[in-house]
């Protein structure tokens, strides 16, 4: 038998053992491509500008452990956001218009959950210790993140808490099924851990402010607003108004307060609808009246709609007018509205409709219109004069120099737990670029820290982090390669039955495995984040494309890279710009 | 083992016989099914290769192009557009000599739109260096895919199988499908006559200059010449192990025949039927069936048709402005002979209509009543066509 290499005929063909080294196509191109890591439209939009697109991407590869201190450069307290943030980065998010937005806040709390879990110490890096002391009045998410951003500049902090346990609205404002309290305590722990006094039932009074500014070189003001406003009508009594947020601190002390019959909740805030769902828990019926309609509500679609499928009631454009006492019982007359144009936010402006009124017998009234301070000196001095406003905290400076900040609900424009840390963190860079560089310095340094220019602070940057080197270019969908994705359905979120719900307060989302966060964060685009999937690399026709051992040694060699723009192209995120050459 | 398959299949068959290590493709009507089967052998592992899905034609061949560089044996199939839209790598793959094996599914290119047989697709490539064998039925289909592989590794020059759309593609026959261990005698597993090597860089095909270019080509033309006999030492070995040959042309009753029909394709079988008949009839009629197309069997031509008064070529294609493809072939092939007999040039069954035995016949009477062609090509079949205004 033949075999087909017998008798061959050589061949004449071309072949040469010379390199094509010698042609440096380089040399043709006019657009350079650059590996350069752009900011995600997510963490511009978190109020603590977390680096959520590396938080997922690590996650996806189950680096729980680093995704998680990935959150805690940034927040101190995931698992409380990752419970009850309302994550404005969802909204924004890139997947959103492919197929549906990441669920952050679910990986996030899963991360946290793990930590807590597995009692995970994070390693965070640190400076060095400085001098100065800092005080801080109040335990909410202000003075508690705070306390974690001086800590971590190299700062001693000691927190004064007027009541019995550190939290503030997480311990004493928010229902238990939002927030239990282990989940909190875990992450005041790990506060405390880093060296933090927290002094609890220590009152500070006015007078005692003073002295405290001779103790500490900077005190930082996080009272929150702990009070809800009055309703401003006829027969409003102590006796027949109860303060929403009262009544839920005095829940989550543990009373079991009346709740028989039927109970009137005006507002239309989550403390509304937080009220609303413990009086059901408790046994009692609920009605949210509300002066405007259900879509104005500032309360999360999500808890309105829970606590309407447990049975609360809900009557729109019904705003209170008097209260007439009967026996018992309350007679509420209410004002109908209607809707007649456009306020300057969009929603639509509520008039009286005419005279109508409408009357609801009740046994009880709760108000939860708004809050304020409980004392009113906690509230910044009107008189600004040497003040330093900034987007979140405001400081003024004594005679002697020593800064007094003002943060949390007291100087946030938009009051909630993240807003609130937020505040915390532009304190301690204010005051430490302050004490490190004077006071002219702050504007400038803060500016340089900014998310994507937005008004989120990103203390990693602060601290000369790898996160400084990102372009504060946002990712927009249509630098995504979606070709490289596909449509996968967003992690449903566990929850107890309605049934389990309304009879207990034992928390409702419930825990998501490690399989399901990986696929979820999995979902991630990473936008503007070289993740190393090598597309660049095989699709680089000149072989210009070098990778390394790790993400900084990829580079391009300028030497064959002709400027065709497929890397940049290719690239799913937009990790790779394209310049036109001598620019 | 005999089984019923359809051409299709056969080629699949062939293909995992065949110890192909890369496949790559991308689906057209009506070569689909058998990427599909490939790509399923593929991915049970019944055959251990690499199916690469590409987003075109041309990146399928490119694809190839490297993988047989790196040495390994390679295979795709296309019909139509697609292998149109192969056309510049088609040089490329012969130039570098590279022994791919492609099968071509006929199709009718478009406009108008139609995905039935008609062979221009793969004559408009005849000038692109690659070897063509033409297949009859799906028994053909498979010995002519495992032949093509040993034919193309010999002369280090790429084949391509062809077949009619439908009336063959999509029909089931019996096919004899041989053992792997029968396959593996006649086709051991590919060795390489070069291959990309990083332990021993070079670059293939790099620039060459005035002073090699003619000579490089020349090279081709020899191995194209050597393809013609080296085909008829391949069928010998393919016949000696499974008792079936074709040939390069195959000739029925030419010897005293006055008038010779020949065909290519699904084609010829129909003229076999009718060729009983006439002869049972007492007409000295013949049948030239071409299997081989490039390189073109002029000898064997030559010897078949040399001793007819007439010869009828049926061609299933037409080059505008010229004539059917085939019949210009056979032409300038007889020219060599001193006597030749008068070639008459018919055109029928583009894109996919049927040739029917009646049609053949019309076309024998037609060559027999009349001396000399009224046109260079008469076209059968033709309705009368309405005009929008």
């Amino acid at each position: 038998m033949n075999t087909p290499t017998m008798n061959l005929k050589p061949l004449f063909m071309p072949r040469t053992h010379e390199t094509t080294e010698g042609n440096k196509t380089g040399s043709w191109r006019y657009l350079r491509p650059r590996y350069e890591d752009k900011t995600s439209p997510c963490s511009t939009a978190c109020p603590a500008g977390e680096d959520i697109a590396r938080i997922e991407m690590l996650s996806a590869q189950g680096f729980f452990k680093e995704a998680w201190e990935t959150i805690l450069r940034e927040n101190p307290l995931p698992g409380v956001c990752g419970r009850v943030c309302f994550h404005p980065c969802e909204g924004v998010c890139n997947r959103e218009g492919f197929d549906s937005s990441l669920a952050i806040h679910t990986i996030e709390r899963h991360l946290a959950d793990t930590a807590a879990r597995n009692d995970l110490k994070p390693a965070l890096e640190k400076l060095a210790s400085q001098p100065q002391k800092i005080a801080i009045i109040g335990s909410g998410p202000a003075g508690l993140s705070a306390s974690w951003f001086f800590t971590m500049l190299g700062y001693a902090c000691d927190i004064y808490e007027a009541l019995s346990e550190a939290g503030g609205i997480l311990r004493w404002g928010i229902p238990e099924y939002r927030l239990p309290a282990p989940v909190l305590r875990t992450e005041i722990g790990r506060i405390e851990s880093q060296g933090i006094r927290i002094f609890t039932g220590k009152h500070i009074s006015e007078s005692e402010l003073n002295k405290l500014r001779g103790n500490y070189s900077t005190v930082f003001m996080g009272c929150g607003y702990s009070r809800s406003t009055p309703l401003g009508v006829s027969g409003e009594t102590s006796e027949s108004v109860k303060d929403g947020l009262e009544f839920l601190r005095s829940v989550r002390q543990g009373e079991k307060p009346s709740c028989q019959g039927l109970s009137a909740v005006i507002g239309g805030g989550n403390t509304a609808v937080d009220v609303a769902r413990t009086v059901i828990r408790l046994g009692g019926k609920a009605a949210i009246l509300y002066r405007r309609r259900r879509q104005d509500m500032p309360a999360f679609a999500e808890e309105i709609a829970m606590a309407m499928e447990e049975g609360v009631a809900l009557h729109e454009l019904l705003a209170p007018g008097a209260i007439e006492a009967q026996g018992d019982q309350y007679k509420l007359i209410l004002r109908k509205m209607k809707i007649e144009g456009q306020d300057k936010d969009g929603r639509g402006r509520i008039v009286p409709d005419g005279d109508k009124t409408s009357e609801v017998t009740v046994e009880r009234i709760f108000t939860a219109t708004g809050a304020d301070v409980a004392e009113p000196w906690y509230n910044p001095p009107s008189d600004k004069s040497g003040a330093i406003t900034l987007s979140h905290c405001q400081i003024k400076f004594d005679k002697e120099g020593i800064p007094l900040v003002y943060g949390g609900d007291l100087t946030n424009v938009t009051k909630n737990v993240t807003q609130a840390i937020a505040s915390g963190k532009q304190a301690a860079m204010a005051i430490d670029t302050y004490f490190q560089q004077g006071r002219d310095a702050i504007e400038s340094r803060l500016a340089s820290c900014r998310v994507g220019d937005g008004l989120s602070l990103s203390m990693e940057v602060y601290m000369q982090g790898a996160r400084r080197l990102r372009s504060s270019h946002i990712v927009q969908p249509e630098e995504i390669n979606t070709d490289y994705f596909q449509f996968e359905a967003r992690v449903v979120q566990p929850r107890l039955l309605v049934e389990e719900r309304t009879g207990s307060f034992n928390e409702i989302d419930m825990r998501i495995s490690a399989n399901l966060a990986i696929r979820e964060a999995s979902r991630c685009f990473n936008c503007g984040l070289c993740n190393q999937c090598d597309n660049c690399y095989i699709f680089c026709p000149d072989v210009a494309v070098i990778r390394g051992r790790n993400m900084e040694d990829r580079h391009i060699n300028f030497d064959y890279c002709k400027g065709c723009g497929l890397c940049a192209a290719e690239c799913p995120r937009n990790a790779v710009t394209l310049e036109r050459e001598g620019l | 083992m005999k089984r019923v398959l359809e051409g299709s299949h056969a080629v699949a068959e062939a293909v995992r016989l065949a110890n192909v290590q890369v496949v790559s493709a991308y689906p057209i009507t009506p070569q689909t099914h058998i990427v599909e089967i490939i790509s399923d052998y593929c991915a049970k592992g019944k055959m251990n290769a690499k199916f690469i899905p590409v987003e075109s034609e041309h990146s399928c061949l490119a694809a190839l192009v490297g993988a047989q560089s790196a040495g390994v044996r390679t295979f795709t199939a296309t019909s139509s557009q697609g292998l149109a839209l192969m056309h510049e790598i088609l040089h490329w793959v012969s130039a570098a000599r590279l022994p791919i094996v492609m099968v071509d599914v006929n199709r009718a290119l478009g406009p108008g739109w139609n995905i039935w047989t008609d062979q221009t697709d793969s004559l408009s490539q005849r000038d692109t260096g690659w070897i063509q064998l033409y297949c009859e039925d799906g028994q053909e289909v498979l010995d002519t895919t495992l032949q093509a592989f040993r034919l193309a590794e010999r002369v280090n020059l790429p084949v391509m199988v062809v077949l009619d759309a439908f009336f063959l593609s999509h029909t089931y026959e019996p096919v004899d499908v041989p053992e792997q261990k029968e396959v593996d005698r006649f086709l051991p597993s590919y060795s390489p006559r070069f291959n990309l090597d990083t332990r021993n860089p070079y670059t293939l095909s790099p620039l060459v200059t005035p002073a090699f270019y003619m000579e490089m080509r020349h090279d081709m033309a020899l191995a194209m010449d050597e393809a013609m006999t080296c085909f008829a030492e391949i069928e010998e070995e393919y016949a000696a192990l499974f008792n079936r040959r074709y040939g390069s042309v195959e000739a029925v009753t030419c010897d005293d025949a006055e008038i010779i029909l020949v065909t290519s394709g699904t084609i010829t079988s129909t003229t076999r039927l009718l060729l009983e008949e006439l002869r049972a009839k007492g007409e000295k009629v013949g049948l030239l069936k071409m299997k081989m197309f490039r390189p073109f069997p002029v000898e064997a031509v030559c010897r078949a048709l040399g001793r007819a008064k007439k010869v009828a070529v049926i061609d299933r294609n037409f080059s505008f402005g010229a004539g059917g493809v085939f019949a210009q072939e056979i032409k300038a092939a007889l020219y060599k002979l001193p006597v030749r007999p008068t070639v008459f040039g018919y055109i029928a069954g583009l894109g996919g209509r049927d040739v029917t035995t009646d049609i053949l016949e019309e076309i024998y009477i037609k060559t027999r009543e009349t001396d000399l062609p009224s046109q260079e090509s008469i076209w059968i079949g033709l309705q009368e066509v309405k005009y929008a205004n």
